[in-house]
């Protein structure tokens, strides 16, 4: 299963027609990497191209049509490159491999959870409790700073945010937050807590920091009792059979 | 460039229909801080809770009593201005204190 972080995407172009035991190099390929257990590999047909044959490939003349290049792309683990690439080598008897430096930033399957969760045993005793103080109203690129935020915080892998909003205030923004007598265009005082270690949430600071025209931040030192996560699907299951 | 600073965070529990000189208790704290010059403070309504006189402040037909909580920040010196007066004015109701660090963030208007 694909990790979250720093991966390696391998980039193949072959031609359409280049044979391999007697099959297109393409299929070879891609059963390689499915049989190695590779997560994922897509295969593209070009409209045109040329390569080392500097023959240009197209579609337009049908005599050419058969030599279309193909790319093939999947992402993985280095080790897990390293460990495919001498076979890879030796297949690709015509054509170009890459590899290039990347980084996964979801890997999300709906079957199988995003990624195996350690029991965040790092999240259990002193732990930094941040709460962000903002405006109902104020505005990130458009959309509402607070859902702005929590959605950086999750990207982020924060253990966990909440929203509260207040019912009366002052202190940010310079002007007393109150209800009108509309329900709409107020701007209520809004607090978000957030928890997690140190560590994670200096970068959270920063990001927070960067987001925000004008508030407060506020930090503290938190006990942890436990963090509790809702089982998986498979795990209810088991215990309910 | 940033600035980090020591400061104390005081939060103060009583009910919604707790009230001070004929207007709701937690105007008149917000109020009172306002003249105090306190940094700020931003009060915020519980769905449902109890407390010292074990009466279930949770929101009823006729009588709305939910539990509020008032969040203020600010210096040591300016808090221990204020919680002598807020506590003349809360009848039943619980302040609590801690330590905290504080960072302020005002950018000018223009750049995003």
């Amino acid at each position: 299963m694909l990790q979250k972080g720093a991966a390696k995407k391998v980039t193949i172009f072959v031609n359409e027609d280049t044979q391999h035991h007697f099959g297109p190099l393409t299929d070879s390929i891609l059963t390689y990497l499915l049989h190695k257990g590779v997560a994922g590999a897509t295969a593209t047909r070009a409209v045109a191209g040329f390569g080392a044959h500097r023959v240009m490939h197209t579609n337009k003349i049908e005599v050419l049509a058969e030599h279309l290049p193909i790319r093939i792309e999947f992402i993985e683990s280095e080790e897990k490159v390293n460990e495919l690439m001498p076979t890879l080598y030796e297949m690709v008897t015509d054509g170009v491999i890459e590899v290039q430096d990347t980084h996964v930033v979801k890997a999300a399957n709906k079957d199988l959870p995003a990624e195996p969760r350690p029991p965040r045993a790092e999240l259990k005793g002193t732990a930094r409790l941040m709460r962000i103080f903002m405006g109902e109203s104020d505005k990130w690129q458009g959309e509402p700073l607070y859902e702005a935020m929590v959605k950086r915080l999750r990207l982020m892998d924060i253990a966990g945010a909440t929203v509260y909003r207040g019912i009366l205030g002052y202190g940010v923004k310079g002007h007393t937050h109150k209800s009108g007598l509309l329900p709409f265009s107020r701007d209520l005082p809004v607090m978000i807590s957030v928890v997690d270690t140190e560590d994670k949430l200096r970068p959270a600071i920063e990001a927070v920091e960067s987001m925000m025209q004008d508030g407060v931040i506020v930090l503290s030192d938190v006990d942890v009792i436990r963090l509790v996560r809702s089982r998986l699907p498979s795990e209810v299951s088991n215990a309910n059979g | 460039m940033r600035m980090v600073k020591k400061a104390k965070l005081l939060r103060l529990h009583f009910g919604e229909a707790d009230q001070f000189n004929g207007k709701p208790l937690y105007e008149a704290i917000v109020d009172r801080c306002k003249v105090l010059r306190i940094a700020g403070a931003t009060v915020f309504r519980g769905l449902e809770g109890y407390g010292g006189t074990a009466e279930i402040h949770r929101h009823h037909l006729i009588k709305k009593d939910q539990p509020i909580v008032v969040t203020i920040v600010d210096t040591e010196e300016n808090l221990t201005r204020l919680i002598p007066e807020v506590e003349a004015m809360i009848d039943t109701g619980m302040i609590a204190m801690s330590d905290v660090e504080y960072i302020r963030i005002e950018k000018p208007p223009a750049g995003n």
